[in-house]
C-alpha cells in the first residue's frame, strides 16, 4: 500500500466554531483528527448533539471549516463536490422525478462524455445493486422511505466517489429495514471498495459496519475520544459477527466509554451551573452595594 | 358478473379523479352513489353539501326578486331575475342575427335565391301575424278602457268635487278680506287681523294644492299602467315588429346589400366602360374611358374583400375581453417569472426591486390606464397601417377581434396589475426552497442552468402557480375597469355603454353582464387550479 493510499483521507485539527455576539467563539467541534486508509469503514459514534454531523457536513464541504484541514489522496479538498458523496439521513430525492431520473441526475454530472445509453446503464446498474430494479420509474412519494433512502445510496454511489460519507443513513427506518440495508451497504461497499465515513447513533450497527469505531467526547469542544479497531474480517456475516465472543465485550467497551461521557457531561453541566449562579449572587451582592 | 366488477370500479376512480382535479368535489357523493356505493351516507352528503346551498341560492333569488321592484331608480326599477333572464336572450337573439345577416351578405349563387325565397315566405309569414296583432290592439284597447274608466272615474270624480270645493273656498276667503280690508279702512278694525287673515288664506291654498296633486298622481298612475293583457300584446306585437324588420334587413343583405350582387354589379360597369372605351375615337374620350375602367375595377376590388359590418354583440365582446386578457396575463407571467426568480436567487436584486414593488404594487389599475393611454399611444401614431395590426387583423381567429391601440394598453394595464402577485410568489417560492435539495445540487455541483431546471424551477411551480392564479383574477378584474374607461371594445365597455342608455332594459343588461363577468371568472380561476395541481407533486401541493 502506497503511503496516499495508508494515509487517503486526512483530517487534521478540524474545528468548527461558530460566533458568539456577546463572548468568545463557541467552538463545537475542536481539533478532530483522524486517517482513514483507502477502502476502509470508519464510524463516528457519539451522544447526539455532540457534534458527528457538523464533522461529516465539513468534511462534505456543506459546512464551512472554521480551522483545519482536509486532504484527500494526496490534495487538499474544499467546498463540496461529487467526490465526496453524502447518503443523509432523509433521502433527499427530489419529488418531481423518477428513482432513475434521480439518479441520472449524478451521474450526468460525473459521466458528462458518456452517451445517454452508458449512462442510462450505469443508473440502472446502481439500482439493480440495491434491489430496485422494479421500481425505477416510480416516483419517490409511491415509494416506502425504506426505498427510498435506496435510491440515495444508489445516486451517491453511482457518483464512483472517492469518499463516501454517510449521515446516520437508517436513523429514520425500523429495524428490518435497516438491517436488510446495513447488509446492502456492506455487499456494495465490499465490492467498490470506497472508502467510507459512516456516521451513527447505534452501537450495533457501528461494530457491524465498520472497520473501526471513533467514539467522539461530548461537545462544546467536541473531539476524537478513541478510536478502536474492530477485529472481524470483512465480508461479514451478521450471525457470524453476533457469535463472536468478543462482540459483547467489544459492544460493553463501547456503551462504557459513551456512559462516560454522559457522567462527565453531567458534571459538566452541575459545575457551569454552580459558576452561573455564583457569578449572578455576586452580580445581585455588586448590584446591591451599588444602590 | 365478477368480470365486470373491476371495470367498473376503475371508471369511478377515473370520474372521482377527474372530479377532485377540476375541483368540483362537491360532486364527489353524487359519482359514488351512482355507483352504489353506501347510498345512506352519500345522500345525507348531497342533502348537506348540495340541496341546502341550492336552496340557499334559491333563497337569495327570491328576495331579490321581492325587492328588486321595490326599488324605484332613474331608470325604472332594478331588473328581477326573469328580467335578467330576459337579457340574456334578448342579447343572444340579436348575436343570431347578426350571424344570419353575415351569412346572407356573403351568399352567392343558387344558395342564394333559395335563402331569399325562404325567406321571404316567413316575412310573409310573420307580417301577416304583425297584421292581426296590430288589429287586435285596439280592440283590447277598448275592451280595456271600460276597465280603466271604471277605475278611473270615481278618482276623477272625487278630483273634481275637490276643486268645485276650494274654488267655493277661496271665493268665500277672498270676499272675507275685501271686507276686513274695508273694516281696516274704516279703522274698525287692526292691520294685525288683515294680515293674519291673509296669511290663513295662503296657508288654505297650499293645502288644497297638494291635496289636488295627490290626487292627480293617482290618475296618472292608471292611466301609465295598463292592465297586463294589453301590456304584453303590445309586447309581443313589438318582439314580433322587430322580427320583421330584421327579415327585411335579411331581405336587403341577400339583394342588393349582397356582396357577390354588388360585386357583379361593379363588374358589369367594368365591362360597359370597358366597351365605351373600345368605341371611342377621341384623345380625350378615350382617356376619361379609361379612367372609368380603372375607377370600376378599383371599386371591384374594394367590394370583393369587403367584410360584413359586424355589430358588437355581447358574445363578441366576452372573446375580445378573455383575448385581451389573455395578453395582458402573458405579458405579466413572461415577466414576472424570470424577474421572480432573480429575485428569490439574489438577495440584492431582491433589494434592488423591493422598493419598486412596494410602490408600484398598490397604484390604482386607473392610473396605469392612463399612464399607458399616453405612452403605448405613442407607439401608433397612424393605427390603421401599422403592421401590428395589419398583421394581427389578417390573423384567422384573432382578425375579427378587432385588435387595436385602446386593446394593446388595456392588455398593458392588466399585465401591470397582475405582474405583482406573480412575482411575489415566484420570489418566495425559490427563496424557500428545501435546504435539503440545495445540498444535493452543491454535492452535485449542478452549474446554474440544471440547477434552475431541475431543481429550483420543479421545486417552486406549485408556489409560481399560485401566484399567477391570484394574479390572472387580478388581470380579470382589472380588465372590466380598464375596458369601461378606455372604451376598447369588451365586457367593460358593454357595461358602460348601457349604463349610458340608462332605461330599464339597459339595466337588466348590466346585471346579466355582471353574471357573464362572474362566471368567467370562475371558470379561469378553475383552470389556474387545474394547472396548480397538475404541477403540484406527491402531497405537498401547496394551496395558497
Amino acid at each position: 500500500m502506497s503511503k496516499n493510499e495508508r494515509r487517503y483521507v486526512e483530517i487534521a485539527n478540524l474545528t468548527k466554531a461558530y460566533p458568539n455576539p456577546f463572548g468568545k467563539d463557541i467552538e463545537v467541534v475542536k481539533d478532530f483528527n483522524m486517517i482513514l486508509r483507502k477502502g476502509e469503514i470508519v464510524s463516528v459514534i457519539g451522544h447526539s448533539g455532540c457534534g458527528k454531523s457538523t464533522v461529516l457536513t465539513m468534511v462534505a464541504g456543506l459546512n464551512e471549516i472554521s480551522s483545519g484541514s482536509l486532504v484527500v489522496d494526496g490534495r487538499e479538498v474544499s467546498g463540496p463536490g461529487p467526490d465526496r458523496a453524502v447518503v443523509f439521513q432523509s433521502p433527499c430525492l427530489l419529488p418531481w422525478m423518477t428513482s432513475l431520473e434521480n439518479v441520472m441526475l449524478g451521474v450526468k454530472q460525473v459521466f458528462p462524455h458518456g452517451t445517454k445509453a452508458e449512462r442510462k446503464q450505469i443508473c440502472e446498474y446502481y439500482l439493480n445493486l440495491v434491489g430496485l430494479a422494479d421500481s425505477m420509474h416510480k416516483y419517490p412519494g409511491e415509494m416506502s422511505g425504506g426505498m427510498q433512502q435506496r435510491v440515495g445510496i444508489a445516486r451517491a454511489i453511482a457518483l464512483k466517489p472517492q469518499v463516501l460519507l454517510l449521515d446516520e443513513p437508517f436513523g429514520r427506518l425500523d429495524s428490518l429495514t435497516r438491517m436488510d440495508l446495513q447488509d446492502v451497504v456492506l455487499e456494495i461497499l465490499d465490492r467498490e471498495k470506497i472508502t467510507t465515513m459512516v456516521i451513527t447513533h447505534d452501537v450495533d450497527e457501528a461494530i457491524y459496519m465498520s472497520d473501526r469505531v471513533c467514539m467522539m467526547t461530548n461537545g462544546p469542544e467536541a473531539t476524537v475520544g478513541q478510536i478502536i479497531d474492530v477485529p472481524f474480517a470483512r465480508p461479514r456475516l451478521r450471525q457470524d459477527v453476533l457469535d463472536d465472543r468478543h462482540y459483547y465485550d467489544f459492544r460493553f467497551s463501547l456503551i462504557a466509554f459513551l456512559e462516560k461521557q454522559e457522567h462527565a457531561k453531567e458534571a459538566h453541566v452541575k459545575a457551569v451551573k454552580e459558576r452561573l449562579t455564583r457569578t449572578s449572587s455576586e452580580a445581585g451582592t455588586a448590584a446591591t452595594v451599588s444602590v | 358478473m365478477p368480470s365486470q366488477e373491476p371495470k367498473a370500479d376503475s371508471i369511478k376512480y377515473g370520474l372521482l379523479k377527474f372530479i377532485d382535479i377540476t375541483g368540483f368535489k362537491v360532486f364527489d357523493p353524487v359519482v359514488r352513489l351512482c355507483f352504489g356505493e353506501e347510498p345512506q351516507k352519500q345522500l345525507g352528503q348531497i342533502g348537506r353539501f348540495m340541496i341546502v346551498p341550492v336552496i340557499f341560492v334559491f333563497c337569495c333569488m327570491m328576495l331579490w326578486a321581492y325587492v328588486a321592484p321595490r326599488h324605484k331608480t332613474k331608470s325604472g326599477e332594478v331588473p328581477d331575475p326573469t328580467q335578467v333572464w330576459g337579457a340574456l336572450v334578448v342579447n343572444d337573439t340579436l348575436h343570431k342575427r347578426e350571424n344570419e345577416k353575415e351569412a346572407d351578405f356573403l351568399l352567392t349563387g343558387e344558395a342564394r335565391t333559395k335563402k331569399i325565397a325562404e325567406v321571404e315566405t316567413l316575412l310573409k309569414a310573420k307580417e301577416a301575424e304583425a297584421k292581426t296583432l296590430k288589429e287586435t290592439i285596439p280592440e283590447i284597447a277598448a275592451s280595456v278602457q271600460s276597465d280603466i274608466d271604471a277605475s278611473l272615474a270615481p278618482v276623477q270624480k272625487k278630483y273634481d268635487e275637490l276643486k268645485a270645493t276650494h274654488k267655493q273656498e277661496v271665493d268665500a276667503r277672498k270676499e272675507k278680506i275685501k271686507a276686513l280690508a274695508q273694516s281696516v279702512a274704516n279703522n274698525e278694525a287692526s292691520n294685525e287681523q288683515l294680515i293674519a287673515l291673509l296669511r290663513e288664506d295662503s296657508v288654505a291654498k297650499k293645502e288644497a294644492r297638494e291635496t289636488q296633486k295627490a290626487i292627480k298622481e293617482q290618475i296618472a298612475a292608471i292611466n301609465d299602467n295598463p292592465p297586463k293583457v294589453l301590456k304584453n300584446t303590445q309586447l309581443q306585437y313589438s318582439s314580433i315588429e322587430n322580427e320583421v324588420q330584421h327579415l327585411k334587413k335579411r331581405l336587403d343583405y341577400l339583394n342588393s346589400g349582397n356582396r357577390g350582387q354588388k360585386v357583379e354589379k361593379a363588374e358589369q360597369a367594368v365591362v360597359s366602360a370597358q366597351e365605351k372605351l373600345d368605341a371611342a375615337e377621341e384623345p380625350a374620350a378615350i382617356l376619361a374611358a379609361a379612367k372609368s375602367v380603372v375607377k370600376g375595377k378599383e371599386k371591384v376590388e374594394r367590394i370583393t374583400s369587403q367584410k360584413y359590418p359586424r355589430r358588437a354583440t355581447i358574445w363578441f365582446q366576452v372573446w375580445r375581453s378573455l383575448f385581451t386578457v389573455f395578453i395582458g396575463f402573458v405579458l405579466a407571467a413572461a415577466i414576472a417569472i424570470p424577474v421572480g426568480i432573480m429575485c428569490g436567487l439574489n438577495k440584492v436584486v431582491m433589494a434592488c426591486l423591493t422598493p419598486l414593488i412596494s410602490v408600484f404594487k398598490p397604484v390604482s389599475p386607473v392610473v396605469w390606464l392612463l399612464i399607458f393611454q399616453i405612452v403605448v399611444g405613442a407607439f401608433f401614431p397612424n393605427p390603421e397601417t401599422h403592421p401590428l395590426f395589419v398583421f394581427a387583423s389578417s390573423l384567422p381567429w384573432i382578425g375579427g377581434l378587432k385588435v387595436n391601440p385602446a386593446m394593446v394598453y388595456s392588455a398593458c394595464t392588466v399585465a401591470m396589475c397582475a405582474v405583482w402577485p406573480a412575482l411575489v410568489n415566484t420570489a418566495l417560492g425559490v427563496s424557500s426552497i428545501d435546504q435539503d435539495h440545495l445540498n444535493v445540487a452543491k454535492v452535485l455541483k449542478l452549474g446554474l442552468w440544471a440547477r434552475l431546471t431541475k431543481i429550483i424551477i420543479p421545486s417552486s411551480l406549485p408556489l409560481i402557480f399560485a401566484g399567477l392564479r391570484i394574479s390572472l383574477g387580478v388581470g380579470w378584474m382589472v380588465l372590466i375597469a380598464a375596458e369601461a374607461l378606455s372604451s376598447s371594445d369588451g365586457l367593460g365597455k358593454y357595461v358602460w355603454d348601457e349604463y349610458q342608455n340608462g332605461s330599464s332594459q339597459t339595466f337588466a343588461n348590466i346585471i346579466f353582464a355582471c353574471f357573464v363577468v362572474g362566471i368567467i371568472g370562475f371558470f379561469l380561476d378553475r383552470i389556474m387550479i387545474i394547472l396548480q395541481r397538475s404541477v403540484s407533486f406527491g402531497d405537498g401541493a401547496a394551496t395558497v
